[in-house]
């Protein structure tokens, strides 16, 4: 059912045990292929590792065991300067709260992912503005943090993310922390260039709302993958291994 | 260089951090420009005050003889040395003065008054009388000036210099106060009159010898002493003490200056600690979005040489204040300076000394926490408060 060739990011039986003397299994052989332009959602109780799977994805972090393979080469032991280019480059982060640099303004935070990458000040200026101007901050390039809103720094941290034309984009819990309409503005923000410029996302959300609107849905228990929906027109389709999850297993859809 | 702009945000938005660290490496560097021209200026004096008035050098007779036969050729031979200044040739003895009821024992020093001004600058020590009137004065003398209170002589008046069963009437033409031991016993007196004196025909016992540099004096005397048989030594062989405290100073001072940079180092430490503990999650977005460990170790390295530089010429300058205000105070550390002042003198080498040592040091004691920042886990850092 997959064509392997665009297979952006996957995992193989990946692992990650933390602790020496009690062990914690923060995940549990998980694999996963997720194919570019896909919209995707990670959901489940907290402690479940879902974060911890982002991280992974987002190289932050290294498995104990398994693999990570992205746009088919396999990142899983790759050296910490490897990784951070990589995530430079192929890696868009969102976090929770924005984490924008205080001390910068909204274009300066934009721009830094660019001048990690090596880009003139002028090219990272203009793209910059760019980027600003398409979340609808063109009129605050030069506000602060502590000058703009959640929703607004919000979006600049979504600019920065998507500052080096990342492969994908990582957003946990990106909108935990803000109000429903400006959630929902987010949210049609990565709809839209998630159709506009085939840009993949993957969300960690507890939000049902936002994880509704994507186009798949997993459930994460324990550290594995207990549960999975993909949209089929309107509605969701569960897909196989539901049945394995402590709890029912099941994801409860709001919205039916 | 984005790792620069960073930098220079953090400075800029850190005033407090910056202000402490700004200050605290200001200060070393104040104290050791300070230091350095005070001890300097110091030892300075003490040496222009003793060794540069008196001889580097001092030739003696041969072994087993009592005086130099040949001092005007061994005098023209040493003076064709490029290192040798000035020469004087002398005729030192032991002996006793009597002025009416008053008996003391003395030095007398006979000499050409025009080599022994060029190597002694007796004339600056004159209290009263010239110096050079030696020359046209056969029996004239010139007295130290606690030998002359002791005598309870003044200028003018006529003495006798005993010798064993020998004596000389002599005049005081002048005194002279060196500020030393020397204006207890010293008189100066004309060649001719010492040799009539002493009786051995044209002789002296010593020739004194003044280098143009006088760190050179150990090694002109080994030479000296290598290819003639007279007995040459050095200053450092007659005054031990003083070459001793000379190259004490040197050994204290480092030690004084590795406190005050061990202080500064703890200071700068803590402070670039707590920057990157404040900065911890920051640090951990700028991995996340792909920063590599090499730039966060420079951008923390930056941070505190970019302090260091500010740092250095603000602590420049507060030295040079500082040094001036201490010429202001009457501090007296040598007794013979003449108004009893110290003059502080800081060299420019000083300042570029200090600079680099700010900027060393800056580097030095931001680099372990600029290292442990550098080895945050992205993962924690970004979860950290």
């Amino acid at each position: 059912m997959n064509n392997r060739d665009d297979e952006i990011i996957v995992l193989k039986d990946l692992s990650k045990i933390y602790g020496n003397g009690v062990e914690v299994r923060a995940l549990d052989g998980v694999s996963l292929r997720i194919k570019a332009g896909e919209f995707v959602a990670i959901v489940g109780p907290s402690g479940s590792g879902k974060s911890t799977l982002l991280n992974m994805i987002g190289l932050l972090d290294t498995p104990t065991k398994g693999h990570i393979f992205l746009k088919g080469i396999d990142v899983s032991r790759a050296s910490p300067d490897e990784r951070a280019r990589l995530r430079n480059q192929e890696l868009g982060f969102v976090f929770q709260y924005h984490h924008l640099i205080p001390e910068f303004t909204a274009l300066e935070n934009v721009m830094i992912p660019m001048l990690i990458a090596n880009k003139s000040k002028l090219r990272a200026r203009e793209r910059g503005e760019e980027l600003l101007a398409a979340v609808g901050l063109g009129d605050r390039l030069h506000s602060r943090p502590n000058q703009l809103s959640g929703g607004q720094n919000q979006r600049v941290a979504v600019a920065r993310a998507l500052a080096n034309d990342p492969s994908i984009v990582i957003g946990d819990e990106l909108t935990g922390n803000l109000d429903t309409k400006s959630s929902e503005l987010i949210y049609n923000l990565l709809r839209e260039l998630n159709r506009k410029i085939n840009q993949t996302f993957i969300l960690v959300t507890h939000d049902m709302t936002l994880a509704e609107k994507t186009d798949r849905i997993l459930r994460i228990v324990d550290g594995k993958i207990v549960c999975e929906m993909r949209r089929k027109d309107d509605g969701f389709d569960v897909i196989d291994s539901c049945e394995l999850g402590e709890d029912d297993g099941k994801i409860t859809l709001l919205s039916r | 260089m984005f790792e620069l702009d960073v930098a220079l945000r953090h400075i800029l938005t850190n005033r407090r951090g910056t202000a402490f660290t700004l200050i605290s490496v200001a200060i070393a560097v104040a104290i050791i420009i300070m230091s350095l021209g005070l001890t300097e200026s110091v030892s300075n004096q003490i040496l222009e005050n003793t060794v540069n008035k008196n001889p580097h050098l001092l030739i003696g007779p041969k072994e087993g003889e009592s005086y130099i036969n040949m001092y005007r050729s061994l005098s023209n031979q040493i003076s064709s040395y490029p290192e040798v200044f000035a020469l004087s040739p002398r005729l030192v003895g032991q002996g006793a003065a009597r002025f009416q009821e008053n008996v003391h024992s003395v030095e007398f020093v006979g000499v050409l008054p025009g080599p022994e001004e060029t190597l002694m600058e007796v004339q600056e020590s004159m209290v009263s009388g010239n110096f050079s009137d030696l020359r046209f004065n056969n029996k004239g003398a010139i007295l130290g000036s606690r030998l002359a209170r002791n005598l309870n002589i003044r200028d003018g008046g006529d003495f006798y210099l005993y010798l064993k069963n020998d004596s000389l009437r002599l005049k005081v033409i002048g005194i002279l106060e060196k500020g030393t031991v020397k204006d207890e016993t010293l008189v100066y007196l004309s060649l001719s009159a010492a040799q009539e004196l002493v009786g051995e025909g044209d002789v002296v016992t010593e020739i004194g010898v003044k280098l143009a540099d006088y760190t050179r004096a150990p090694a002109m005397a080994r030479e000296l002493n290598e290819i003639g048989r007279y007995k040459v030594t050095s200053w450092q062989d007659f005054s031990p003490e003083i070459a001793r405290f000379v190259g004490n100073q040197g050994v204290t001072n480092i030690l004084f200056y590795m406190f005050i940079l061990l202080i500064s180092a703890f200071v700068i430490a803590n402070t670039t600690i707590m920057v990157v503990s404040k900065r911890r999650r920051e640090i951990g977005i700028l991995m996340a979005m792909g920063a590599k460990r090499r730039s966060v170790l420079m951008i923390f390295v930056l941070e505190n040489m970019l302090i260091s530089l500010p740092a250095g010429v603000l602590g420049a300058v507060l030295g040079y204040v500082a040094a001036q205000a201490i010429t202001l105070l009457p501090l007296n550390v040598t007794s013979a300076a003449a108004d009893g002042r110290i003059v502080i003198d800081p060299r420019p080498e000083f300042f570029a000394l200090a600079l680099l040592f700010a900027i060393m040091l800056n580097f030095i004691s931001g680099l372990y926490p600029a290292y442990s920042a550098a080895r945050l886990d992205p993962v924690e850092a970004i979860g950290s408060e």
